[in-house]
């Protein structure tokens, strides 16, 4: 009787070990092209499957719905029309990118699409500098000030179009985070074009590293960050450019002077549980320089983190990541 | 029965499980593993350190071929009739560095494991 009772607690010790394990191996995941780029996503436990799969209909119908390049979408038709009756999904993400234009003061703006359209930054088109005089055309149709939204109603001022490429990636992000949650799964990594989000923590209870891309070689990282439940997201100069009489030019452009933005940066990475801030800040940081990004940390040091990395190579992180950050190379903190 | 029996029991199964723990933690350890996929459906996987004889794959897309080349420890994009050519550009695929993409054609060539000790990467795709 005893032994009996002895083994059984043996053999479920070791059932218990064996089906922790198998549930390791309980993974669902997808790698499909959507946004203009490759969307990863790889979900654990019970309901990945299905959870993926529904993650996977959202983005593409979100990719649908905020594209600047397919005729069928809201943004285009707003673009052609510069008028429209749109969706709930379009006008929240509208309105989530005015509040990160005045947040930014400016620096991250969804009109861009005249400058970029100038720089070739379109897949089909041919990238060049534009004349001095394309980009005092297009200056004038920039600013939050074009868009009016007043309900549903969406209208733009005469030769504004909008480009949702630094924030719709985020949105989707978050949807696709929500899906996870609301389906019970409790670990997943997402990568929407290297935009990283993180559900729970991975399916050992540890938490998720994210490695940053060095600016200067692909193959190599800046540092990791070890996180839960949250977005990381750069935008670097690296990341799209073209080469012309010896310059190189990049795709992050500065609504003040039409150019590539020269703020001193060559990638600025977000930490953010809001998916949409982490992106649409990561190209607004960028823009703004370390200075008055450091001033827009320390007032708002409980939305996001960030992680600098500068022309001349050096690292800053805000302090909020001290303990969240590791690299083998020196770095700055910043405090709020 | 005695005590001395059940910590012999005991430890023994400590001892496997162990050995069955290290096997699966050592079958996940970086390697040269390589799947090319294209349209999200995987075309082939190849582990490039037990290629011995050099070869081309060649895949149709709506913009036309890719001709993939492949040597021992090596693969890159040969050509492309895409229009940007960034995936002929991007050159041999690197441990720990990007995955190589045909944006057009829907082509990706990455290693099938994350060799840079972490789990992800931002910023790394375009």
């Amino acid at each position: 009787m005893n032994f009996m009772r002895k083994f059984s607690i043996l053999f479920m010790t070791v059932a218990v070990l064996f089906c922790s394990a198998c549930d390791f191996d309980s993974k669902a995941d997808s790698e499909f092209f959507a946004m203009d780029t490759i969307m990863s996503i790889t979900a654990y436990g019970s309901n990945s499957q299905s959870a993926v799969s529904a993650a996977e209909n959202e983005i593409n119908r979100l990719d649908k719905l905020l594209s600047v390049q397919n005729e069928n979408s809201e943004i285009f038709k707003l673009n052609r029309d510069k008028s429209i009756n749109a969706s709930a999904d379009t006008v929240t993400l509208l309105k989530r990118a005015m509040n990160f234009y005045t947040l930014t003061d400016g620096a991250f703006d969804i009109t861009t699409e005249p400058l970029t359209r100038a720089w070739g930054f379109y897949s089909g088109l041919e990238k060049r500098v534009p004349s001095q005089n394309e980009i005092d055309n297009a200056l004038k149709t920039v600013g939050a000030e074009h868009i009016n939204i007043d309900n549903k109603n969406i209208t733009l001022d005469e030769n504004t179009s909008l480009d949702l490429g630094g924030i719709a990636k985020g949105y989707a992000s978050a949807k696709t985070a929500q899906i996870f949650k609301e389906n019970g799964v409790s670990s997943a990594l997402i990568s929407l074009g290297g935009n990283v989000r993180v559900v729970g923590s991975k399916p050992d209870g540890s938490d998720w590293s994210v490695a940053i891309t060095d600016p200067d070689d692909n193959s190599k990282q800046v540092g990791t960050l070890a996180v839960r439940d949250t977005a990381v997201v750069t935008s670097g100069s690296y990341q799209r450019y073209f080469e012309e009489n010896g310059h190189i030019y990049h795709h992050i452009i500065d609504t003040e002077t039409g150019y590539p933005a020269q703020s001193g940066l060559k990638s600025v990475t977000v930490v953010s549980e809001d998916d949409t801030l982490a992106d649409a800040l990561s190209t607004g940081l960028f823009v703004m320089g370390l200075e008055k990004s450091s001033k827009l940390y320390s007032k708002n040091s409980a939305l996001f983190g960030a992680v600098f990395v500068t022309d001349k190579n050096e690292i800053y992180i805000t302090d909020n990541l001290e303990n969240r950050f590791s690299s083998q190379h020196k770095f700055e903190v910043i405090e709020r | 029965m005695k005590t001395r029996t059940w910590i012999i029991i005991l430890s023994s199964a400590v001892i496997v499980c162990a050995v069955l723990w290290m096997f699966i933690l050592n079958s996940s350890s970086p390697s040269k593993i390589v799947g090319i996929y294209q349209d999200g459906s995987l075309v082939e996987k190849i582990d490039l350190n037990s290629v011995t004889d050099e070869r081309e794959i060649t895949l149709n897309g709506k913009f036309g071929k890719n001709i993939i080349f492949i040597s021992h420890g090596h693969i890159e994009m040969k050509s492309a009739e895409c229009p940007d050519k960034i995936c002929v550009k991007h050159g041999a695929l690197e441990i720990g560095g990007t995955p190589i993409v045909c944006l057009p054609n829907k082509v990706v060539i990455q290693f099938e494991e994350t060799p840079y000790g972490a789990d992800a990467k931002t910023g790394a795709a375009e």
